[in-house]
């Protein structure tokens, strides 16, 4: 079950789209950095997978709220899910 | 659980490399291990002994350092593209007639075989990109 990790913003990149592209069952997406532009406007509604993590430093820094369906977890709970999940893929082009 | 980071981005240009730091305390806070770390492309300005940055901002190169004294982390600048960009150890500078080498304490320059062992000994890779 793969985590896959995207740190650039939906209006700048095509990470989430290609991402979401390959996402299968069982897997999850953590947003980071500049990923995180993805929970506010029209990109937020392209994302209809499961489950969604954000990492809340990342949006605190950049004054954004955090919808209903995403978590927002800290450093150490994105170690956690580094253990729980294999591979880890990057999204960042 | 054994992990390794690669991280192509240099300080200050993006937010990956203060990412994989901030990633890299938390980790071993929780008592995982540090294969390697391995810094690819621009990433390999984080391993620069002549950055200096104001004193209010973070200082990513001595934050590597403090990690790699405490917990004797590897931490490896790829040398192709540590030559490219300017970060030279002293014998490379001697080797290729540059006048000074500038590769930071706690740094080493090595190939990307060391990436590829990495990725086999590790129980997780872990990339940030730029």
């Amino acid at each position: 079950m793969t985590l896959h990790i995207v740190s650039k913003s939906p209006y700048s990149s095509s990470a989430l789209t290609d991402c979401i592209g390959s996402f299968a069952e069982g897997d999850a997406l953590l947003l980071i950095e500049d990923g995180v532009y993805a929970l506010s406007g029209p990109a937020s509604e392209k994302i209809t997978i499961s489950p969604v993590y954000c990492l809340e430093a990342d949006t605190d820094a950049r004054g954004l709220s955090i919808p209903e369906n995403i978590q927002a977890i800290d450093d150490a709970r994105w170690v956690s899910l580094c253990t729980e999940h294999n591979p880890i893929v990057s999204w960042f082009k | 659980m054994k992990f390794s980071l690669v991280i192509y981005g240099a300080p200050h240009a993006s937010q990956s490399a203060a990412s994989a730091l901030r990633f890299a305390r938390a980790l071993l806070q929780q008592g995982h291990e540090i294969h390697r770390v391995f810094f690819y492309c621009d990433g390999v300005h984080n391993g620069s002994a002549l950055s200096a940055p104001p004193q209010d901002e973070t200082d990513l190169v001595a934050g590597w350092q403090s990690l790699q004294e405490q917990h004797r982390l590897d931490l490896v600048v790829c040398i192709a593209a540590a030559q490219r960009r300017g970060v030279l150890s002293e014998s490379e500078a001697l080797r290729l007639e540059k006048p000074a080498g500038n590769l930071a304490e706690g740094f080493e320059l090595s190939g990307l075989g060391q990436l590829a062992d990495a990725a086999a000994r590790s129980d997780r890779l872990i990339t940030f990109g730029a």
